[in-house]
């Protein structure tokens, strides 16, 4: 069978690697292969985010990017490391927050609500909502999500 | 399992030679999104992928000129969505694309994939159609312009040969036009339309002077409906004309059963929404327009 | 150090989850990630037919693909296991299909290979010859169809309350429970009014976003089993059944679960890694995709038929309740469902005359289960729905009606069980607060209008079953809680901390609680309808008490003042250096009285009684039907809370659920076939379908068999959000809808049919 290995090199929460891909393997594939398991593959249609990445600072959907298309380009997971205790102000407002359950799209849901207040530090509840609309938590933990992430929004403020 | 290979040519010369009207297992890819949800279901076993992204960037240009706007097809639907021309001068576009799937398919997914894919629940065609848009199409030495209509034939069809590629599409700009699209979803908020309205209006006074009324995703095309069309020239709008050409639009769609509801159910959605919509593009107000 | 003896109080408090941390850097473990050595994927090949002989199996296609390690079938299963059927109530289902297939998408065929997508690619060649017979799929109709899904039923004998089911023929009945309390005929014959409705519900889904997954690992001596369940007990059990081995040649793990909701209960894919694993002596996974888990469990439809005698007053005086509940294929828990939502079908109401029968059918659709509620949620839709039907026709106000009829404390509820500690009346009377009831209310206006509804229900738990738990307390006075609860997002790790700290006089955070391990972790029924607090809790508090005790008389044996002496100064003195453990255990069987089997009568069904209510005002687009449910109030008894923070999460988690199984979610069938297997055609709540306001209260309770008073509460958010809408729809724009989901068009069509003006089919 012909379906050629090809070897990627890309940079992984920092770090420069190489690996060998099937042409048909998607990035959630390749990463728990990598034994970063952050990401997950649940609908794998694109809709639930939990299987958020970002790529070249662009979040994506894991499940429907090749893991071919890495290459050369910059990847960061759920399990980047941030700060003193590794959590960053988003996760510590999740914490705090209760904002997840059974925590299966809760790495989704830290880096999407980090894309968001990169690009808007003060969202009204009805931005935050709109942002996050495109993953799911059949935990329905999403009151919680909401207050974590307009108090993130409140820890980056006092930090800066 | 099928072997196939995902090729990133540079120019979009070469990716036009690596395309093969003979086989349809190659295809030309965007963003992939769709492509993947194919393959996962089954429904396709390429042979040969040929991916756009890295050919010229001049093909994910958003560029103005007098009378147009012309975004290439390789432009992400995200940075249509954020591109400060597309908000001044075509905010219906702009706010339609806030609702178009989700912040991450949007990072990835292009404007020419939203078009070629053909599905009929894309929200994109329909307005697009509304606003008079030409799709350019580009062969190996050959170049054409199609309408919406044009190109897309059908349910998942399109009348795009298998060695051309869409390349750009340009949006005309018209004095005085108001615009709108509804996405009208009839189970959870975020769910594929159960109809997608889309409205163009070109005012003159307090008349119009020409309308366009496309339906998407409850036919298997978007569909213009000429009577509703019909309806409003001339007319001063408000909820009288807005209504009748409403009923219009009602009379003359066929729209289909699924899911989402039953074709009784849809014609009536069609007769609420229209009129809503045509109220909305009537006080839709593109910076862009006014300035003109 | 961990030995401070008095953090304060720990029950009541609402420290941060124990496993944030884990969940919010992508490191907390599931069986979703695990990868073994030399493990191979499984993927299933299914029926394409609802209900079928299979002729033959054609997997030649399959095998020749290159990196296909092993094609299973029924067959080659059977040479393992004699008789490979499994389930909890009856021993009906098969690991792989034998013989016949029963719904469309049952397991045919295990395609095993290193790459899961080489397995998926051969799994899609594999074909099967049928011979088709004659289906059925409503529940009703099951009744009488001369299609019978099971030739022979075979009970299985395991639960106590289900001792009395026996094997039958030509029947698609599994179970069939009748309550008589009273003479309700003749109360009927006598009545002022009499009003009878009946109402429907849909299939719906769990879909918990991590699906199935279960990884089986031959070792030497024992088979272990890495599954997402929510019953690593009871999947011991049933799988050193089928092997005929001992209890302890089988070790189940569980890890978190990414979400459960009753679905990942009992055997689902445990049998067949096991069985798999075992046959090709290599660690297997089988991990269902999105799509399989459409064919794998959904919840019961039900058809409810509810009649009342009514007098004057708009006091009930009679019910007569019919129910007939959709259990596809295989029986799953659905008899025990039948059985126990039947205890509580007539409603949290005090009537003296009741007549109740239930029944557990089967069907050619894929196996119902328990789905949040246990049939309850169900009941709810009726009985609250028929409630405001009765209140509007006797112009009696909807709230008012409830109060005059509602159970109080000491009556007798329709089994002849005493209501304790249910505070129907507190929930009751701090929804009508909240709702601000006896205020005037904003109607709306031109296509808006606005209205709003109320419901409560209640539920007994499921009753007996036996939780144990250990507590080990080590020389530095740091703490193991083992128990084989499963955290599957309740909170429960947390919980189960506070309760054992409390006893300890510890701080919960000092606790490790260990994930169920079977060859670890002690017995525990399963984590399921809402029974862990009050079971495993009472468990965890008696085995914190077991080894509080212990320390105390060791102290005392050394002459050491017991409560104020730090326990590693204990244990020093004890063993001359920081050495040795105490360790407590503790269980906790409810006591249970079986329900006669023709009237249906005991006094004691329960142990305790879970109560939930639901209140909202909505929006009606009178132009197109869309329901805006634009406030969600969710009360419950929980008794008192352990963990305020988890309890909130818990109510309104459930409620959110729910109000997607009341508007919108919906498995649908075509000729058996599901239609619409996948997140993009079956929608679930996302955050645009949130009410803007929503708010819960756990009233304050006490529970006296509870742990410092508490009880299960992860179901009640469920049980009054169907009715509460339907009620405030009538309220808004004064059509009933009597079916589940309320689609907007279902709201459009009776609009039109109440203007007299019907819209064509
Ligand atoms: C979760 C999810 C939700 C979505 N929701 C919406 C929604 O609400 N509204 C909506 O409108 N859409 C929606 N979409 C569809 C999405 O917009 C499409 O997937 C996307 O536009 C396709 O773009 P792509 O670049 O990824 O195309 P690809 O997957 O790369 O290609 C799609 C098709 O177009 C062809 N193609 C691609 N580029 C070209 C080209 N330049 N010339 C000729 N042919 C080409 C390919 O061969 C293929 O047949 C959703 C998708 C997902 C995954
Ligand atoms: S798994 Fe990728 S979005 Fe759901
Ligand atoms: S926390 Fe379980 S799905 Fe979100």
């Amino acid at each position: 069978m012909s379906t050629a290995q090809r070897i990627i090199r890309f940079t992984l929460n920092g770090e420069a690697i190489a690996a060998s891909v099937a042409p048909h393997e998607n990035v959630v594939e390749l990463l728990q292969r990598l034994g970063l398991h952050g990401a997950r593959e649940s609908c794998g249609q694109g809709l639930c985010g939990c299987c958020t990445v970002r790529v070249d600072g662009l979040a994506v959907s894991g499940c429907l990017y090749f893991a071919v298309q890495l290459d050369a380009t910059c990847v960061d997971t759920i399990e980047q490391p941030f700060g003193e205790d590794g959590l960053d102000e988003v996760q510590q407002a999740f914490a705090q927050c209760g904002a997840f359950q059974c925590g299966f799209c809760t790495p989704g849901f830290v880096l999407m609500s980090r894309e968001l207040l990169a690009a808007n530090p003060e969202p009204s509840e009805d931005e935050i909502r709109h942002y996050l609309s495109g993953n799911l938590c059949r935990c329905a933990a999403y009151p919680e999500i909401i207050r974590a992430v307009q108090l993130a929004a409140r820890m980056r403020r006092a930090r800066s | 399992m099928t072997p196939f290979e995902l090729i990133e040519p540079r120019t979009l010369d070469e990716a036009l030679r690596l395309l093969d009207p003979a086989d349809p297992g190659v295809r030309p890819a965007g963003g992939c999104t769709a492509l993947m949800l194919m393959m996962k279901a089954g429904m396709l076993v390429p042979t040969r992928l040929v991916s756009l992204r890295r050919i010229e960037p001049r093909y994910r240009d958003i560029v103005a000129s007098d009378d147009a706007i012309t975004i290439g097809a390789n432009a992400s639907l995200a940075s249509i969505e954020h591109s400060a021309r597309v908000r001044d001068e075509l905010p219906a576009l702009a706010r339609t694309l806030r609702t178009l799937a989700n912040v991450r398919v949007r990072n990835v997914a292009t404007l020419g994939g939203n078009l070629a894919h053909a599905d009929p629940h894309m929200d994109l065609p329909p307005l697009l159609a509304a606003l008079d848009a030409s799709v350019q199409v580009q062969g190996r030495g050959s170049s054409r312009y199609a309408s919406i209509e044009q190109l897309i034939s059908g349910y998942y069809e399109t009348t795009l040969a298998g060695d051309e590629l869409i390349v750009a599409v340009r949006i005309p700009k018209r004095a005085a036009r108001g615009c709108a699209y509804r996405k009208v979803t009839t189970r959870s908020a975020d769910d594929w339309p159960a109809l997608g309205i889309a409205v163009a209006l070109e005012r003159e006074g307090e008349r119009v002077r020409a309308a366009r009324v496309v339906l998407g995703a409850a036919v298997d095309r978007p569909t213009r409906l000429l009577a509703a069309e019909a309806a409003l020239q001339g007319t001063r709008l408000d909820e009288t004309s807005a209504r009748r050409a409403a009923d219009a639009a009602a009379d003359e769609a066929r729209p289909s059963e699924d899911a989402r509801g039953s074709a009784a159910y849809k014609r009536e959605l069609i007769r609420v929404h229209v009129r809503r919509t045509l109220l909305e593009a009537w006080c839709d107000e593109p910076v862009g327009a006014v300035r003109q | 150090m961990t030995s401070e003896r008095t953090p304060g109080p720990q029950v009541g408090r609402s420290p941060p989850r124990r496993e944030a941390r884990a969940k919010l850097s992508g490191r907390a473990p599931y069986v979703h990630d695990l990868v073994l050595p030399g493990m191979l994927h499984g993927k299933l090949a299914r029926s394409t037919r609802p209900h079928a002989r299979i002729r033959r199996i054609d997997t030649a296609a399959a095998r020749a693909i290159e990196g296909v390690h092993a094609v299973l079938t029924g067959d080659d299963i059977r040479q393992l296991i004699p008789q490979p059927y499994h389930g909890p109530a009856f021993h009906d289902q098969p690991i792989l299909a034998l013989d016949k297939v029963r719904y469309a998408g049952e397991p045919l065929a295990l395609v095993l290979a290193s790459d899961p997508h080489v397995a998926q690619t051969a799994a899609r060649l594999i074909e099967a010859e049928y011979e088709e017979l004659p289906a059925v799929y409503d529940e009703v109709e099951a009744m009488r169809s001369s299609a019978i899904v099971h030739d022979v039923l075979k009970p299985a004998g395991t639960f106590p309350d289900l001792k009395h089911l026996a094997g039958k023929r030509d029947t698609n009945v599994a179970l069939d429970f009748h309550l008589r309390r009273g003479n309700a005929a003749r109360a009927f014959e006598h009545a002022e009014h009499v009003f009878e409705h009946t109402f429907k519900t849909q299939q719906v889904l769990h879909l918990p976003l991590e699906p199935f997954v279960s990884v089986a690992d031959p070792g030497e001596r024992q088979l272990t089993l890495h599954t997402a369940s929510q019953s690593p007990s009871f999947v011991r059990i049933e799988i050193a059944r089928l092997l005929g081995w001992p209890e302890n040649r089988v070790r189940v793990q569980v890890p978190f679960l990414g979400g459960g909701f009753g679905a990942k209960v009992y055997v689902k894919l445990e049998a067949l890694v096991a069985a798999a694993a075992l046959i090709v002596r290599r660690p297997v996974k089988v991990a269902l995709t999105m799509e399989e888990q459409f064919y794998t469990l959904t919840k019961h439809a039900a058809t409810l038929r509810i009649k009342s005698a009514v007098d004057a007053e708009g006091r009930i005086s009679a019910r007569e309740c019919e129910v007939w509940w959709n259990g596809g294929a295989y029986a799953d828990i659905g008899p025990r469902i039948t059985q126990k939502s039947g205890f509580t079908a007539p409603g949290p109401y005090d009537i003296e005359h009741v007549s109740i029968d239930s029944y557990a059918l089967y069907t050619n659709l894929p196996p119902a289960g328990a789905l949040r509620g246990f049939g309850i949620p169900q009941l709810v839709w009726a009985y609250e729905s028929h409630a405001d039907m009765i209140a509007r026709a006797l112009s009696i106000d909807p709230l008012a009606f409830r109060r005059k009829n509602l159970l109080r404390e000491g009556r007798a509820q329709a089994t002849g069980t005493l209501m304790r500690d249910a505070a129907l009346d507190t929930v009751l009377e701090r929804l009508a607060q909240r709702m601000r009831w006896d205020e005037p209310f904003e109607r709306g206006s031109g296509s808006v209008r606005r209205g709003r509804g109320i419901g409560i229900g209640f539920k007994a738990s499921i009753s007996p079953t036996t939780s144990v738990a250990i507590v080990s307390v080590s020389a530095d006075g740091s703490c193991h809680l083992l128990c084989s609860t499963v955290d599957m997002g309740q909170g429960s790790d947390t919980a189960m901390a506070q309760i054992a700290a409390e006893v300890l006089g510890i701080a919960a955070e000092d606790i490790t609680v260990v994930h169920p391990d079977t060859d670890v972790t002690p017995f525990d029924m399963a984590t399921l309808g809402s029974r862990s607090t009050y079971h495993m809790g009472n468990a965890v508090k008696r085995a914190a008490e077991d080894a509080r005790d212990r320390l105390f008389a060791l102290a005392a044996e050394l002459g050491l003042a017991p409560e104020t002496t730090p326990i590693p100064e204990i244990f020093r003195r004890k063993y001359g250096m920081q050495a040795g453990n105490v360790v407590g255990q503790g269980s906790f069987v409810p006591s249970y009285i079986p329900t006669d089997h023709a009237s249906g009568q005991s006094s004691d069904v329960t142990p305790f009684w879970m109560v939930g209510a639901t209140g909202v005002e909505i929006e009606v687009d009178t132009e197109t039907g869309q329901v805006k449910v634009t406030r969600l109030v969710n009360l419950a008894d929980a008794g008192r809370t352990v963990n305020p923070a988890i309890v909130d999460t818990q109510l309104s988690g459930a409620a959110i659920m729910q109000l997607g199984f009341t508007l919108f979610e919906q498995i649908e069938f075509r000729s058996g076939q599901v239609a619409n297997a996948s997140l993009a055609d079956y929608k679930i709540p996302g955050m645009h379908d949130l009410p803007p306001l929503i708010e819960n209260e756990a009233v304050t309770a006490h529970e006296h068999g509870g742990p410092f008073g508490a009880k299960g509460v992860g179901e009640s958010g469920t049980f009054a959000v169907s009715p509460a809408i339907a009620n405030a729809i009538e309220d808004a724009v004064g059509v009933r809808v009597t079916a589940l989901p309320i689609t907007a068009e279902a709201v459009y069509r009776a609009l039109r049919a109440s203007r007299g003006e019907p819209l064509a089919q």
